[in-house]
């Protein structure tokens, strides 16, 4: 059976951390950690920032090979995808419902990762092999 | 400029559009820090936001109580911190709204003289063939009909969306969360624009 964590104690905690004024640094050794605790908005960050760097390594390795047409911005979209569903379901074993499902964790900095994939591919293309 | 650094490359207007692109976002985050974000008001809004919507998540999430009167009451509850979120979203709004002016302005000129350098001009090339409607942005004012050539207007966007957007969120300046208008696709806050 999978296990599911509540984030509802979680929460809770860190209301309580903030309204004391103590906020603990971030440790990325959390980013792996199926025990560690996580507000909405900081699973939301870190998901957004993890959108954004595989954005950037697609469009550098794209760009470089270079990988053309179309297709390839569906499969960035898949990969991506599949990244960040795999970290959050997989890695940190959250249940997606306290956090607002599968849509709103998946939706985290998609836009602005298509955006910034566009702008990596669209350099490195133009500029390696021209 | 860039033409002069690396004469070789033939796209290396490129970079001298990401590269003022970055510089306008830095501008532009500096002055909406100056005006919007170091003020009380949007403190303060920022913080009641924040408090309002983690207040209707843990409303929300709480197990539903069995009594239909309890169950009304709370439903008025949540009613009542909903109608507050609104509200203070839409005084955010309007709060940031009246002091991006100055920001649109910088973007506005930063455009302009964006298009003066390299109107006419393919500063890019596409590595996929951009479907008809993106077309009209991606090949605006170039000649020929080769559909992969980049016009300014185009880059110009992905930059401004791809790194203003980042840097609003590096710097902690995207809307919360909770405001109204969050959305799916979430662009770079456009009350600073």
């Amino acid at each position: 059976m999978k296990e599911r964590k509540s984030g509802r104690s979680s929460v809770q905690q860190q209301q309580q951390q903030h309204l004391n004024g103590h906020f603990s640094p971030f440790k990325f050794t959390r980013l792996f950690d199926p025990d560690a605790s996580w507000d909405k908005d900081q699973l939301g960050d870190v998901l957004h920032w993890i959108r954004q760097v595989v954005a950037l390594i697609c469009g550098l390795l794209w760009g470089a090979i270079p990988l053309v047409g179309g297709i390839w911005i569906i499969l960035f979209l898949a990969i991506s995808s599949g990244i960040i569903y795999g970290f959050y379901a997989m890695i940190l074993k959250v249940d997606e419902e306290e956090y607002g499902g599968h849509g709103a964790l998946l939706q985290e900095g998609l836009f602005v990762s298509i955006m910034l994939f566009l702008l990596v591919w669209i350099l490195v293309y133009s500029l390696a092999h021209f | 400029m860039a033409a002069a650094v690396f004469p070789n490359l033939k796209y290396s207007d490129s970079l001298t559009v990401v590269g003022i692109s970055v510089c306008t976002a830095v501008v532009c985050e500096a002055i909406s820090w100056i005006l919007i974000y170091r003020t009380t008001s949007y403190k303060s809004l920022k913080s009641s936001i924040d408090k309002a919507s983690k207040k209707l998540e843990t409303m929300k999430t709480d197990s539903n109580p069995s009594k239909l009167s309890v169950k009304k009451s709370k439903t008025k509850k949540i009613d009542r911190v909903e109608t507050s979120l609104k509200e203070s979203s839409r005084d955010l709004s309007l709060f940031k709204f009246k002091s991006g002016a100055v920001v649109a302005l910088v973007l506005f000129v930063v455009f302009g003289l964006l298009n003066s350098l390299f109107e006419g001009k393919a500063v890019a090339k596409l590595p996929f063939v951009p479907l008809r409607i993106v077309q009209k942005m991606s090949h605006r004012g170039l000649q020929g009909e080769d559909p992969t050539d980049c016009s300014m207007a185009f880059l110009y966007l992905l930059c401004s969306i791809s790194i203003r957007s980042n840097l609003q969120k590096f710097l902690g300046f995207s809307p919360p969360r909770g405001a109204a208008g969050a959305g799916l696709f979430p662009m770079p806050d456009p009350k600073s624009n």
